[in-house]
């Protein structure tokens, strides 16, 4: 279970949001909304670890993350998080295997990883020694939601994964992110202002920042 | 990095090297006796044959020196011939005990044109014994041969470590044969290798040699001090300029990384994101610059002494050197130690710079 607790952030002084409260049960979706500029992909960053809040504290089943130590952190969201960036943040030098390679092989997992199973799971399949940087926007999305499970997270956060994309490939990436998170059991928190997103995934909490809780 | 540690390696090979076997091939003794000339000529000619010699001296006035009161032991050598680069050396059989050698196989000469050789002249030329050779004029290998009078190879000498190894050893006659000296007093020799019955007369007696006749006396040890002492500045030369070398590389090693860090923050970053903790990235970097390092060094070490083995087996100076009792190696295991640690040092600061990134303005940055 994800519990934030009176979550907020300053930026030179000025507060961004503040008093930001959530419980995210197990397999459950959170989906985050607004308009740009109210500090989505900030919130998404204090969620993940990276960023630390001005207040407040963030707890995954009861392991309170901002009082481990920093490398504590970083193995701890390689281990339980997976994280769909909204620019994917992949290796562009890397191909598209070495990018779930290097991802792997931050978990320090034993477990042997079918890599072309996921691959083929978001179409990558025949495309496993291409260069990123050789990837169209919608294959480096595709490739940065398989990269998010590739390690089965608890929890997945997906920052804009539809907004720069066409129609056909919203729903393709949409459906991928459900699926993948129904077979991790993962829950699935999404930030977006992507309005399509609501018709395409079906969440239990909505969280509309900027406006009201 | 590779050719400072090259430069280093060869360096201290050679300085070890050369002190060790200027040191090993003197078997005590306090003098040579021959023409007058550059005194380090005739030491470096007599006993360590690198050189060539002064001159000649009359044989008759040597052995007046022989009888000489204040003379323990004297061996006359008489230099002239090679083959194939091995300097062939007329002498008698004290000259074996001088060196306390002893021999593998055969026994020493008996009459003129019976050879002795050393380990290392077996060795290389492939002779054994009964096996006949033919000598060259002059102390390297022109072609222009004794063909005539061959010589027989009688004796191999075992391994000494000292400059015998290097040489053939025949008797005076088969030198005075050789080129047909016959009139008795006409006989010339190259040196006398002297020991006092009494280290006083390490003062008195060079005075009334160098005075008194026309030849001259020079001590061995004090003439080889006096070139170590020259050589060892040049050595610091060269000693300074590869650090200076090792410095630069290190700068290298510390800029590309600093480069390649800054190159790659982004992709840094991103695997921070996927779960890299600070300290393995540390550590990743660390592993990159220490294996830039550790193989730069290990290999300059292996270049340096192939130049040294090199020059070992392709130059006939070379060939008067040997390795000895590889005292050495702790000094270049001592170098390759030091600069590694160096090298990790340097290496520090690009990691620190990695441990502390804020993965989230780089990303944002990016």
């Amino acid at each position: 279970m994800l519990i934030c607790e009176d979550i907020s952030f300053d930026i030179d002084g000025q507060k961004l949001f503040s008093n930001i409260n959530l419980n995210i049960q197990p397999q459950k979706d959170l989906l985050i909304t607004g308009p740009s500029g109210v500090g989505k992909t900030t919130l998404l960053s204090i969620l993940c670890g990276i960023q630390k809040p001005t207040t407040g504290k963030i707890t995954y089943n009861s392991i309170d993350l901002y009082d481990l130590p920093e490398n504590k952190i970083d193995e701890f969201r390689g281990k339980n998080l997976g994280v769909v960036f909204q620019n994917f943040n992949l290796i562009n030098t890397f191909t598209v295997k070495q990018n779930l390679e290097i991802a792997v092989s931050a978990i320090d997992t034993k477990k042997s990883i079918p890599f072309f199973n996921i691959l083929d799971r978001v179409g990558l399949a025949n495309k496993s020694h291409i260069k990123v940087a050789n990837l169209s926007i919608g294959e480096k999305q595709r490739l940065a939601v398989a990269r998010a499970f590739v390690g089965d997270p608890k929890w997945v956060f997906c920052d804009e994964p539809t907004s720069s994309l066409d129609d056909k490939n919203a729903n393709i990436i949409a459906n991928l992110i459900k699926d993948e998170s129904l077979r991790c059991k993962a829950s699935l928190v999404l930030i977006t202002h992507d309005s399509r997103i609501q018709t395409l995934i079906k969440f239990s909490k909505i969280l509309k920042l900027g406006d009201e809780l | 990095m590779i050719v400072g540690i090259t430069i280093i390696t060869v360096s201290i090979l050679v300085n070890q090297v050369t002190k060790d076997t200027f040191s090993k091939n003197n078997p005590g003794l306090d003098a040579v006796v021959g023409a007058k000339g550059s005194p380090l000529q005739l030491i470096l000619s007599s006993i360590h044959h690198i050189d060539i010699p002064t001159g000649n001296i009359s044989y008759k006035n040597a052995r007046k020196i022989i009888k000489h009161p204040a003379i323990k032991s004297a061996i006359p050598i008489s230099l002239g011939d090679n083959f194939q680069n091995f300097r062939i050396v007329g002498t008698n059989k004290s000259f074996l005990k001088l060196y306390k050698a002893n021999l593998i196989s055969g026994t020493a000469w008996s009459q003129p044109m019976q050879a002795v050789i050393g380990y290392n002249v077996s060795k290389i030329t492939k002779l054994k014994i009964n096996k006949f050779f033919v000598g060259s004029h002059g102390l390297i290998d022109t072609g222009d041969v004794h063909a005539e009078q061959p010589y027989k190879v009688v004796g191999v000498l075992k391994k000494t470590g000292t400059i015998l190894d290097n040489l053939i050893l025949t008797s005076l006659d088969s030198v005075w044969n050789l080129h047909s000296v016959t009139n008795k007093d006409k006989l010339e020799i190259t040196s006398l290798l002297l020991k006092y019955k009494n280290k006083t007369s390490s003062f008195s007696f060079p005075r009334l040699i160098n005075k008194g006749t026309n030849m001259q006396a020079a001590s061995p040890s004090f003439e080889i001090s006096k070139l170590l002492k020259l050589t060892g500045n040049a050595h610091r030369i060269v000693d300074y300029l590869s650090v200076l070398i090792m410095i630069l590389s290190f700068l290298g090693i510390l800029f590309t990384l600093l480069n390649n860090i800054n190159e790659r923050k982004y992709d840094l970053a991103v695997l921070r994101t996927l779960g890299f903790s600070r300290w393995k990235l540390f550590s990743i970097i660390l592993s990159e610059g220490m294996i830039i390092s550790i193989l730069g060094s290990t290999i300059g070490l292996i270049f340096g002494y192939i130049v040294y083995e090199s020059m070992y087996y392709f130059s006939t100076v070379g060939r008067s050197l040997e390795l000895g009792q590889l005292n050495f190696l702790n000094d270049l295991f001592l170098i390759w130690i030091i600069v590694n640690i160096i090298a990790f040092i340097t290496c520090l600061v690009p990691c620190i710079k990695v441990y502390k990134q804020n993965i989230r303005s780089t990303l944002l940055n990016s």
